[in-house]
Protein backbone atom coordinates (compact mmCIF):
# COMPACT_ATOMS: atom_id res chain seq x y z
CA UNK A 1 0.00 0.00 0.00
CA UNK A 2 1.46 3.68 -0.83
CA UNK A 3 -0.27 6.60 0.86
CA UNK A 4 0.82 9.64 -0.42
CA UNK A 5 -0.20 13.70 0.49
CA UNK A 6 -0.51 16.48 -2.08
CA UNK A 7 -1.98 19.53 -2.48
CA UNK A 8 -4.59 20.54 -5.20
CA UNK A 9 -2.62 23.48 -7.40
CA UNK A 10 -5.39 24.74 -10.37
CA UNK A 11 -7.32 27.47 -9.16
CA UNK A 12 -10.70 26.10 -9.75
CA UNK A 13 -10.04 23.08 -7.76
CA UNK A 14 -11.56 19.57 -8.36
CA UNK A 15 -14.40 20.67 -10.04
CA UNK A 16 -16.34 18.40 -13.08
CA UNK A 17 -13.64 18.08 -16.04
CA UNK A 18 -10.59 17.40 -13.08
CA UNK A 19 -12.67 14.95 -11.39
CA UNK A 20 -13.54 13.37 -14.64
CA UNK A 21 -10.20 13.12 -15.80
CA UNK A 22 -8.39 12.13 -12.21
CA UNK A 23 -10.73 9.02 -12.34
CA UNK A 24 -10.42 8.08 -16.11
CA UNK A 25 -6.93 7.80 -15.24
CA UNK A 26 -7.47 5.90 -11.96
CA UNK A 27 -9.80 3.22 -14.14
CA UNK A 28 -6.75 2.25 -16.06
CA UNK A 29 -5.60 0.18 -13.14
CA UNK A 30 -5.93 -2.77 -10.92
CA UNK A 31 -5.00 -1.39 -8.03
CA UNK A 32 -7.51 -0.26 -5.29
CA UNK A 33 -7.19 3.43 -5.20
CA UNK A 34 -8.93 6.08 -2.28
CA UNK A 35 -8.67 9.68 -1.91
CA UNK A 36 -8.97 10.67 2.02
CA UNK A 37 -9.75 14.52 2.81
CA UNK A 38 -9.57 15.34 6.83
CA UNK A 39 -12.38 12.44 7.58
CA UNK A 40 -13.70 11.98 4.77
CA UNK A 41 -12.50 8.65 2.60
CA UNK A 42 -13.74 8.08 -1.34
CA UNK A 43 -13.12 5.75 -3.63
CA UNK A 44 -11.20 7.35 -6.43
CA UNK A 45 -12.59 5.79 -9.02
CA UNK A 46 -15.74 6.92 -8.52
CA UNK A 47 -17.02 9.99 -10.39
CA UNK A 48 -19.37 11.20 -7.90
CA UNK A 49 -17.03 10.25 -4.54
CA UNK A 50 -14.49 12.40 -5.93
CA UNK A 51 -16.53 15.34 -6.78
CA UNK A 52 -17.99 15.03 -3.25
CA UNK A 53 -14.64 16.06 -1.92
CA UNK A 54 -15.34 19.88 -3.55
CA UNK A 55 -12.02 19.98 -3.06
CA UNK A 56 -10.69 23.85 -3.74
CA UNK A 57 -7.16 25.09 -4.83
CA UNK A 58 -4.68 24.46 -1.75
CA UNK A 59 -7.05 21.23 -0.16
CA UNK A 60 -4.56 19.17 0.76
CA UNK A 61 -5.50 15.14 0.21
CA UNK A 62 -3.70 11.96 0.57
CA UNK A 63 -3.85 9.50 -2.31
CA UNK A 64 -4.09 5.88 -1.41
CA UNK A 65 -3.52 3.16 -3.69
CA UNK A 66 -3.26 -0.32 -3.07
CA UNK A 67 -2.49 -3.45 -5.38
CA UNK A 68 -0.09 -5.14 -7.71
CA UNK A 69 0.57 -1.54 -10.11
CA UNK A 70 -0.20 1.28 -6.88
CA UNK A 71 2.74 2.46 -7.79
CA UNK A 72 2.44 3.83 -11.41
CA UNK A 73 -1.33 4.66 -10.13
CA UNK A 74 0.23 7.15 -7.58
CA UNK A 75 2.44 8.47 -10.15
CA UNK A 76 0.03 9.06 -12.95
CA UNK A 77 -2.13 10.94 -10.10
CA UNK A 78 0.29 12.76 -8.90
CA UNK A 79 1.23 14.18 -11.62
CA UNK A 80 -2.18 14.84 -12.81
CA UNK A 81 -2.26 17.33 -9.80
CA UNK A 82 0.70 18.83 -9.88
CA UNK A 83 0.31 19.67 -13.38
CA UNK A 84 -2.81 21.39 -12.00
CA UNK A 85 -5.21 19.25 -14.91
CA UNK A 86 -3.59 21.46 -17.74
CA UNK A 87 -5.82 24.33 -16.55
CA UNK B 1 -34.17 11.79 -57.47
CA UNK B 2 -37.56 10.74 -56.81
CA UNK B 3 -40.27 10.55 -59.24
CA UNK B 4 -44.46 9.84 -58.67
CA UNK B 5 -46.23 9.80 -61.77
CA UNK B 6 -49.57 12.26 -62.17
CA UNK B 7 -51.55 9.08 -62.26
CA UNK B 8 -50.44 7.48 -59.19
CA UNK B 9 -50.85 11.28 -57.28
CA UNK B 10 -54.49 11.67 -58.55
CA UNK B 11 -55.39 8.43 -57.59
CA UNK B 12 -53.85 8.44 -54.28
CA UNK B 13 -55.46 12.31 -53.34
CA UNK B 14 -58.65 12.72 -55.24
CA UNK B 15 -60.38 12.13 -52.27
CA UNK B 16 -58.71 14.61 -50.16
CA UNK B 17 -57.81 17.14 -52.71
CA UNK B 18 -61.14 16.99 -54.09
CA UNK B 19 -59.73 16.55 -57.53
CA UNK B 20 -61.73 15.82 -60.99
CA UNK B 21 -60.01 15.29 -64.27
CA UNK B 22 -60.69 17.65 -67.02
CA UNK B 23 -58.99 16.65 -69.32
CA UNK B 24 -58.59 12.72 -71.39
CA UNK B 25 -56.99 10.04 -68.57
CA UNK B 26 -54.20 9.30 -71.24
CA UNK B 27 -52.77 12.59 -70.18
CA UNK B 28 -51.85 11.74 -66.56
CA UNK B 29 -48.77 9.79 -67.67
CA UNK B 30 -46.54 12.50 -67.03
CA UNK B 31 -44.15 12.45 -63.49
CA UNK B 32 -43.80 14.67 -60.96
CA UNK B 33 -40.25 15.49 -59.79
CA UNK B 34 -40.22 18.58 -57.51
CA UNK B 35 -41.21 19.01 -53.80
CA UNK B 36 -42.84 22.42 -54.59
CA UNK B 37 -45.88 23.80 -55.90
CA UNK B 38 -45.95 26.96 -58.81
CA UNK B 39 -48.69 29.53 -59.52
CA UNK B 40 -47.73 30.26 -63.19
CA UNK B 41 -48.73 34.30 -63.12
CA UNK B 42 -45.97 35.44 -65.28
CA UNK B 43 -45.54 32.59 -67.27
CA UNK B 44 -48.93 32.97 -68.74
CA UNK B 45 -48.24 36.65 -69.32
CA UNK B 46 -45.46 35.64 -71.19
CA UNK B 47 -42.35 35.49 -69.29
CA UNK B 48 -40.75 32.67 -69.48
CA UNK B 49 -37.58 32.82 -68.83
CA UNK B 50 -37.64 32.27 -65.28
CA UNK B 51 -40.25 29.48 -64.67
CA UNK B 52 -40.11 26.48 -62.32
CA UNK B 53 -41.66 24.47 -65.11
CA UNK B 54 -40.98 21.03 -63.45
CA UNK B 55 -43.19 21.76 -60.60
CA UNK B 56 -47.28 20.89 -60.16
CA UNK B 57 -48.72 24.13 -61.53
CA UNK B 58 -51.87 25.62 -59.83
CA UNK B 59 -53.81 28.40 -61.10
CA UNK B 60 -56.14 30.18 -58.87
CA UNK B 61 -58.65 32.99 -58.89
CA UNK B 62 -56.01 34.93 -60.28
CA UNK B 63 -54.56 33.33 -63.17
CA UNK B 64 -58.11 32.03 -64.86
CA UNK B 65 -59.58 36.18 -64.58
CA UNK B 66 -56.34 36.92 -66.26
CA UNK B 67 -56.77 33.79 -68.57
CA UNK B 68 -60.13 35.19 -69.53
CA UNK B 69 -59.37 38.69 -69.88
CA UNK B 70 -57.22 37.81 -72.91
CA UNK B 71 -58.04 37.89 -76.74
CA UNK B 72 -58.99 34.15 -78.05
CA UNK B 73 -55.65 34.72 -79.86
CA UNK B 74 -53.17 35.62 -77.25
CA UNK B 75 -54.73 32.99 -75.17
CA UNK B 76 -53.95 30.39 -77.69
CA UNK B 77 -50.11 31.67 -77.59
CA UNK B 78 -49.77 32.16 -74.23
CA UNK B 79 -50.82 28.25 -72.77
CA UNK B 80 -49.57 26.51 -76.22
CA UNK B 81 -45.89 28.49 -74.61
CA UNK B 82 -46.80 27.69 -71.04
CA UNK B 83 -48.10 23.90 -72.43
CA UNK B 84 -44.98 23.10 -74.28
CA UNK B 85 -42.46 22.93 -71.53
CA UNK B 86 -41.85 20.11 -69.37
CA UNK B 87 -45.27 21.02 -66.77
CA UNK B 88 -46.27 18.01 -64.94
CA UNK B 89 -50.10 18.64 -64.77
CA UNK B 90 -52.42 22.01 -63.84
CA UNK B 91 -54.53 21.76 -61.01
CA UNK B 92 -57.15 24.55 -61.37
CA UNK B 93 -58.91 25.77 -57.81
CA UNK B 94 -61.87 26.56 -56.68
CA UNK B 95 -63.32 24.64 -59.19
CA UNK B 96 -62.90 27.14 -61.21
CA UNK B 97 -63.89 26.63 -64.91
CA UNK B 98 -61.00 27.12 -67.77
CA UNK B 99 -61.95 28.78 -71.26
CA UNK B 100 -63.04 25.52 -73.31
CA UNK B 101 -59.98 26.10 -76.08
CA UNK B 102 -57.30 25.59 -73.09
CA UNK B 103 -58.99 22.05 -72.47
CA UNK B 104 -58.53 21.60 -76.17
CA UNK B 105 -55.09 22.28 -76.32
CA UNK B 106 -54.19 20.43 -72.84
CA UNK B 107 -55.61 17.23 -74.51
CA UNK B 108 -53.94 17.93 -77.56
CA UNK B 109 -50.30 18.87 -76.21
CA UNK B 110 -51.05 15.77 -73.59
CA UNK B 111 -50.76 17.83 -70.74
CA UNK B 112 -53.25 16.56 -67.52
CA UNK B 113 -55.58 19.48 -66.55
CA UNK B 114 -57.37 19.06 -62.92
CA UNK B 115 -60.12 20.68 -60.94
CA UNK B 116 -60.06 20.90 -57.19
CA UNK B 117 -62.88 22.48 -55.32
CA UNK B 118 -60.59 23.19 -52.57
CA UNK B 119 -59.57 26.97 -51.79
CA UNK B 120 -56.58 27.61 -53.74
CA UNK B 121 -54.45 28.67 -50.03
CA UNK B 122 -55.98 24.82 -48.83
CA UNK B 123 -55.43 23.41 -51.67
CA UNK B 124 -51.14 24.58 -52.26
CA UNK B 125 -51.43 23.42 -48.09
CA UNK B 126 -52.03 20.16 -48.72
CA UNK B 127 -50.01 19.79 -51.91
CA UNK B 128 -46.75 21.30 -50.36
CA UNK B 129 -47.49 18.81 -47.46
CA UNK B 130 -48.11 15.71 -49.79
CA UNK B 131 -45.64 16.63 -52.04
CA UNK B 132 -43.00 17.01 -49.38
CA UNK B 133 -43.73 14.11 -47.43
CA UNK B 134 -43.44 11.51 -50.88
CA UNK B 135 -40.25 13.91 -51.87
CA UNK B 136 -38.73 13.33 -48.00
CA UNK B 137 -35.26 12.17 -47.49
CA UNK B 138 -35.32 8.71 -46.31
CA UNK B 139 -32.80 5.68 -45.52
CA UNK B 140 -33.10 2.34 -43.89
CA UNK B 141 -30.88 1.65 -40.92
CA UNK B 142 -30.36 -1.49 -38.80
CA UNK B 143 -31.93 -0.59 -35.33
CA UNK B 144 -34.87 -0.69 -33.34
CA UNK B 145 -37.17 2.19 -32.33
CA UNK B 146 -39.18 2.22 -29.22
CA UNK B 147 -41.37 4.96 -27.33
CA UNK B 148 -40.42 5.34 -23.96
CA UNK B 149 -42.32 7.87 -21.81
CA UNK B 150 -43.55 9.46 -24.88
CA UNK B 151 -39.76 9.96 -26.47
CA UNK B 152 -38.44 8.27 -29.34
CA UNK B 153 -35.55 5.98 -28.28
CA UNK B 154 -33.28 4.50 -31.46
CA UNK B 155 -31.53 1.27 -30.55
CA UNK B 156 -28.29 0.55 -32.68
CA UNK B 157 -25.62 -1.54 -32.02
CA UNK B 158 -23.88 -4.72 -33.40
CA UNK B 159 -26.02 -8.10 -34.34
CA UNK B 160 -26.23 -9.85 -30.98
CA UNK B 161 -25.56 -7.10 -28.71
CA UNK B 162 -29.08 -6.86 -27.10
CA UNK B 163 -31.47 -4.90 -28.86
CA UNK B 164 -34.55 -6.61 -29.23
CA UNK B 165 -34.07 -8.36 -25.75
CA UNK B 166 -34.33 -4.78 -24.42
CA UNK B 167 -37.03 -3.44 -26.49
CA UNK B 168 -39.27 -6.55 -24.99
CA UNK B 169 -38.34 -5.92 -21.75
CA UNK B 170 -39.29 -2.46 -22.13
CA UNK B 171 -42.58 -3.32 -23.64
CA UNK B 172 -43.55 -5.84 -20.68
CA UNK B 173 -42.58 -2.60 -18.69
CA UNK B 174 -45.37 -0.59 -20.67
CA UNK B 175 -43.60 0.98 -23.41
CA UNK B 176 -44.43 0.82 -27.18
CA UNK B 177 -42.93 -0.25 -30.10
CA UNK B 178 -42.78 0.96 -32.94
CA UNK B 179 -40.36 -1.68 -35.04
CA UNK B 180 -37.49 -3.65 -34.59
CA UNK B 181 -34.16 -4.76 -36.68
CA UNK B 182 -35.25 -2.66 -39.82
CA UNK B 183 -35.79 1.43 -39.31
CA UNK B 184 -36.51 3.49 -42.36
CA UNK B 185 -35.85 7.16 -40.96
CA UNK B 186 -37.76 9.92 -42.65
CA UNK B 187 -36.11 13.70 -42.49
CA UNK B 188 -39.51 15.42 -42.71
CA UNK B 189 -39.98 19.67 -41.59
CA UNK B 190 -36.67 19.60 -39.22
CA UNK B 191 -37.53 16.43 -37.34
CA UNK B 192 -36.21 12.67 -38.22
CA UNK B 193 -39.45 10.24 -38.23
CA UNK B 194 -38.90 6.34 -37.60
CA UNK B 195 -41.17 3.60 -38.96
CA UNK B 196 -40.67 0.05 -39.33
CA UNK B 197 -38.99 -0.91 -42.29
CA UNK B 198 -40.99 -3.81 -42.63
CA UNK B 199 -44.42 -3.66 -43.37
CA UNK B 200 -45.64 -6.81 -41.84
CA UNK B 201 -46.56 -5.63 -38.78
CA UNK B 202 -44.62 -5.62 -35.17
CA UNK B 203 -42.73 -8.90 -35.17
CA UNK B 204 -39.88 -9.55 -33.56
CA UNK B 205 -37.19 -11.90 -33.91
CA UNK B 206 -36.10 -13.49 -29.93
CA UNK B 207 -33.01 -15.56 -30.40
CA UNK B 208 -33.86 -18.85 -28.84
CA UNK B 209 -37.82 -18.39 -28.63
CA UNK B 210 -38.15 -17.36 -32.71
CA UNK B 211 -40.30 -14.71 -34.04
CA UNK B 212 -43.07 -13.08 -32.11
CA UNK B 213 -45.77 -11.04 -32.66
CA UNK B 214 -45.73 -7.73 -30.23
CA UNK B 215 -48.96 -6.56 -31.30
CA UNK B 216 -51.06 -10.31 -31.30
CA UNK B 217 -48.71 -11.10 -27.55
CA UNK B 218 -48.88 -7.41 -25.56
CA UNK B 219 -52.13 -5.67 -27.02
CA UNK B 220 -52.59 -2.98 -29.48
CA UNK B 221 -51.71 0.03 -26.97
CA UNK B 222 -47.74 -1.64 -26.93
CA UNK B 223 -47.41 -0.71 -30.78
CA UNK B 224 -47.01 2.24 -32.52
CA UNK B 225 -46.94 3.14 -36.91
CA UNK B 226 -44.25 6.05 -36.67
CA UNK B 227 -42.53 7.95 -33.88
CA UNK B 228 -40.04 11.01 -34.16
CA UNK B 229 -36.87 10.27 -32.71
CA UNK B 230 -35.68 11.76 -29.88
CA UNK B 231 -32.41 10.34 -28.71
CA UNK B 232 -30.06 7.36 -30.20
CA UNK B 233 -28.82 4.98 -27.97
CA UNK B 234 -25.63 3.10 -28.92
CA UNK B 235 -24.86 -0.44 -27.50
CA UNK B 236 -21.79 -1.41 -27.37
CA UNK B 237 -19.90 -4.16 -25.28
CA UNK B 238 -18.69 -3.39 -22.22
CA UNK B 239 -14.93 -3.35 -22.33
CA UNK B 240 -12.08 -2.72 -19.45
CA UNK B 241 -10.62 1.09 -19.76
CA UNK B 242 -13.04 2.79 -22.19
CA UNK B 243 -13.94 5.99 -22.36
CA UNK B 244 -17.58 6.06 -20.61
CA UNK B 245 -19.92 9.38 -20.31
CA UNK B 246 -19.25 9.46 -16.40
CA UNK B 247 -21.14 12.81 -15.62
CA UNK B 248 -23.16 13.89 -18.81
CA UNK B 249 -21.60 17.29 -19.41
CA UNK B 250 -20.76 17.30 -22.60
CA UNK B 251 -23.41 16.30 -25.57
CA UNK B 252 -22.51 13.52 -28.27
CA UNK B 253 -24.55 13.78 -31.51
CA UNK B 254 -25.52 11.60 -34.21
CA UNK B 255 -26.08 12.52 -37.85
CA UNK B 256 -28.85 10.86 -39.67
CA UNK B 257 -30.16 12.51 -43.19
CA UNK B 258 -28.92 15.65 -42.07
CA UNK B 259 -30.50 15.91 -38.92
CA UNK B 260 -28.77 15.89 -35.79
CA UNK B 261 -29.80 13.51 -33.03
CA UNK B 262 -28.66 13.47 -28.75
CA UNK B 263 -26.87 9.73 -28.90
CA UNK B 264 -25.95 7.84 -25.81
CA UNK B 265 -22.79 5.49 -25.84
CA UNK B 266 -24.06 3.09 -23.39
CA UNK B 267 -21.91 0.01 -22.58
CA UNK B 268 -23.23 -3.60 -22.01
CA UNK B 269 -22.45 -6.75 -20.56
CA UNK B 270 -23.97 -9.99 -19.45
CA UNK B 271 -26.76 -9.47 -17.01
CA UNK B 272 -27.16 -5.87 -16.74
CA UNK B 273 -30.54 -4.42 -16.87
CA UNK B 274 -30.12 -2.30 -19.80
CA UNK B 275 -34.12 -1.21 -20.36
CA UNK B 276 -34.01 0.49 -16.80
CA UNK B 277 -31.18 2.46 -18.32
CA UNK B 278 -33.13 3.16 -21.51
CA UNK B 279 -35.57 4.62 -19.52
CA UNK B 280 -33.78 6.66 -17.23
CA UNK B 281 -31.83 8.37 -20.28
CA UNK B 282 -35.50 8.78 -21.67
CA UNK B 283 -36.57 10.84 -18.68
CA UNK B 284 -33.18 12.48 -18.26
CA UNK B 285 -34.11 13.68 -21.89
CA UNK B 286 -37.80 14.61 -20.46
CA UNK B 287 -36.22 16.95 -17.87
CA UNK B 288 -33.03 18.30 -19.88
CA UNK B 289 -36.05 19.70 -22.62
CA UNK B 290 -37.72 21.47 -19.70
CA UNK B 291 -34.69 22.99 -18.72
CA UNK B 292 -33.22 20.83 -16.02
CA UNK B 293 -29.77 19.37 -16.42
CA UNK B 294 -29.11 16.81 -13.88
CA UNK B 295 -24.86 17.04 -14.90
CA UNK B 296 -25.46 21.34 -14.88
CA UNK B 297 -27.24 21.28 -11.32
CA UNK B 298 -24.40 18.93 -9.48
CA UNK B 299 -21.30 20.85 -11.05
CA UNK B 300 -22.80 24.38 -10.21
CA UNK B 301 -22.92 22.90 -6.71
CA UNK B 302 -19.56 21.79 -6.48
CA UNK B 303 -18.30 24.21 -7.91
CA UNK B 304 -20.31 26.87 -5.81
CA UNK B 305 -18.71 25.15 -2.55
CA UNK B 306 -15.10 24.94 -4.01
CA UNK B 307 -15.34 28.66 -4.62
CA UNK B 308 -17.01 29.46 -0.56
CA UNK B 309 -13.91 27.26 0.60
CA UNK B 310 -11.30 29.33 -1.74
CA UNK B 311 -13.05 32.07 0.14
CA UNK B 312 -12.82 31.06 3.20
CA UNK B 313 -9.71 30.34 2.86
CA UNK B 314 -7.89 33.35 1.70
CA UNK B 315 -9.84 35.13 5.07
CA UNK B 316 -8.89 32.71 7.60
CA UNK B 317 -5.00 34.16 7.88
CA UNK B 318 -6.61 37.49 9.00
CA UNK B 319 -8.53 36.21 11.87
CA UNK B 320 -6.83 36.08 15.10
CA UNK B 321 -8.01 32.15 16.22
CA UNK B 322 -8.55 30.26 13.22
CA UNK B 323 -11.42 28.24 15.74
CA UNK B 324 -13.78 30.98 15.34
CA UNK B 325 -14.25 30.26 11.95
CA UNK B 326 -16.20 27.70 12.45
CA UNK B 327 -19.04 29.56 14.47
Amino acid sequence: MIQKKITIKNKLGLHARPSALLVKAATKYRSDFNIRRDDTVVNGKSIMGVMILAAECGAELELIADGVDEAFLIDEISQLIEEGFDE
Amino acid sequence: MKEISVYDFFESKKKDMALSLITEPETLNKKINSPHVNRPGLALAGYLEVFASERIQVFGETEIRFLQSLSEEDLLSRMRDVFKTDIPCVIVSKGLTLPPVVEYLANDLNIALLSSRLATINLMEQLTRYLHDIFALEKTIHATLLDVFGSGILLTGKSGIGKSECALDLVNRGHSLVGDDLITLRYVDDVLIGRSGKNFGHFMEIRGVGFVNVERMFGIERVRPQKTIDLQIELMPWQENMDHERIGLTNSYAEHLGCRIPIIYLPVSPGKNVSVIVEVAAMNLILKNVGYDAAEDFNRKLNEEIRQKTIRKSVRPLANDPKKDNN
